[in-house]
């Protein structure tokens, strides 16, 4: 399996297109991950999203290099790598994109709203591997008379 | 005293002009209130750019955040990492220490999220040292 082999800025460039692209299996994974609680149980779907983003990567590369190369190192360039500083190559890249690939870039909230997933994986009885539960108490079952002097807990109510 | 006329420093024919000498003391400027209401009005149009810009720092952290939200492989990679090197670690314990195998760390069948130590068990001590704090900048 090939790693992924970019550094931060790289990553945080492409980040949005590539949460836009690589959407269903991203989502799949995750959703993956938090039903089974097991890393081991999850390796397929990780595979696909590698591959998914090798792919991705390799086609920005193919296609739009120079002006992606150029966003990444202005973003490189300060130290928290904000995006706002670099609007201008950030419009050039989106631009080429979207002639090359068609790719748009997604609007603001877009990537982190709420979406269903459909998987063909069950989904898992019992992730956690608990041990049966116990019975519940059985219902009480004889005649309850109210307290015979009164509540004891009139002095001590805290 | 003789009527010679010496040139002495007298005043102008006719004397001086009139001096003004009463109290100017004008009434000009704003009047209190009206200084008042500047300085209001101009606190409410720093609140107001104030508050617009929090809008668009909001905007944009919300947009750095979902460039971390999307950027899922981070754990992928990671744990793929992890788990590859754990389990060839755990076969290459099984060489080296024949004995201990046996037992089982914990109760259950569950997967547990592996220790730093744990992983960087048969590692150079500097490899987990710098992986517990390599992020740390203070002392």
């Amino acid at each position: 399996m090939d790693k992924v082999n970019v550094s931060s800025a790289v990553l945080k460039a492409a980040a949005h297109h590539y949460g836009s692209q690589c959407d269903k299996a991203n989502k799949e994974f995750m959703l993956c991950r938090w039903e089974e609680k097991d890393p081991r149980k999850c390796l397929k779907e990780g595979r696909k999203v590698n591959e998914c983003a090798v792919n991705f990567f390799r086609q920005i590369k193919g296609n739009c290099a120079e002006s992606f190369t150029e966003y990444w190192t202005c973003l490189d360039y300060s130290n928290l790598a904000e995006l706002r500083h670099c609007r201008k190559q950030q419009k050039e890249f989106d631009n080429c994109v979207l002639e090359k690939l068609g790719w748009e870039r997604p609007e603001l909230g877009d990537l982190s709203k709420v979406t269903k997933v459909a998987t063909s994986r069950p989904l898992p009885e019992n992730p956690y591997l608990s041990r049966p539960r116990p019975e519940p108490n059985t219902p009480i079952q004889a005649e309850l008379q109210p307290s015979k002097h009164g509540s004891r807990l009139f002095f001590w109510n805290w | 005293m003789s009527v010679l006329m010496v040139k002495q420093d007298m005043p102008p024919t006719g004397g001086y002009g009139p001096v003004d000498y009463r109290r100017n003391l004008p009434r000009r400027g704003l009047s209190g209130y009206s200084m008042f209401g500047v300085g209001v009005g101009l606190m409410v149009f720093g609140y107001w750019r104030l508050f617009r810009w929090n809008r668009e720092r909001r905007r944009l952290h919300i947009e750095e955040l979902e460039a971390r939200i999307s950027l899922l492989p981070l754990l992928q990679a990671e744990h793929d990492r992890r788990t590859l090197r754990m389990l060839r670690e755990n076969l290459e314990e099984e060489a080296v220490i024949m004995k201990d195998v046996g037992e089982k760390m914990f109760h259950t069948d569950r997967w547990v999220s592996p220790i730093t130590e744990e992983l960087f068990n048969l590692r150079p001590r500097e490899e987990t040292l710098r992986k517990k704090f390599g992020f740390l900048r203070y002392v």
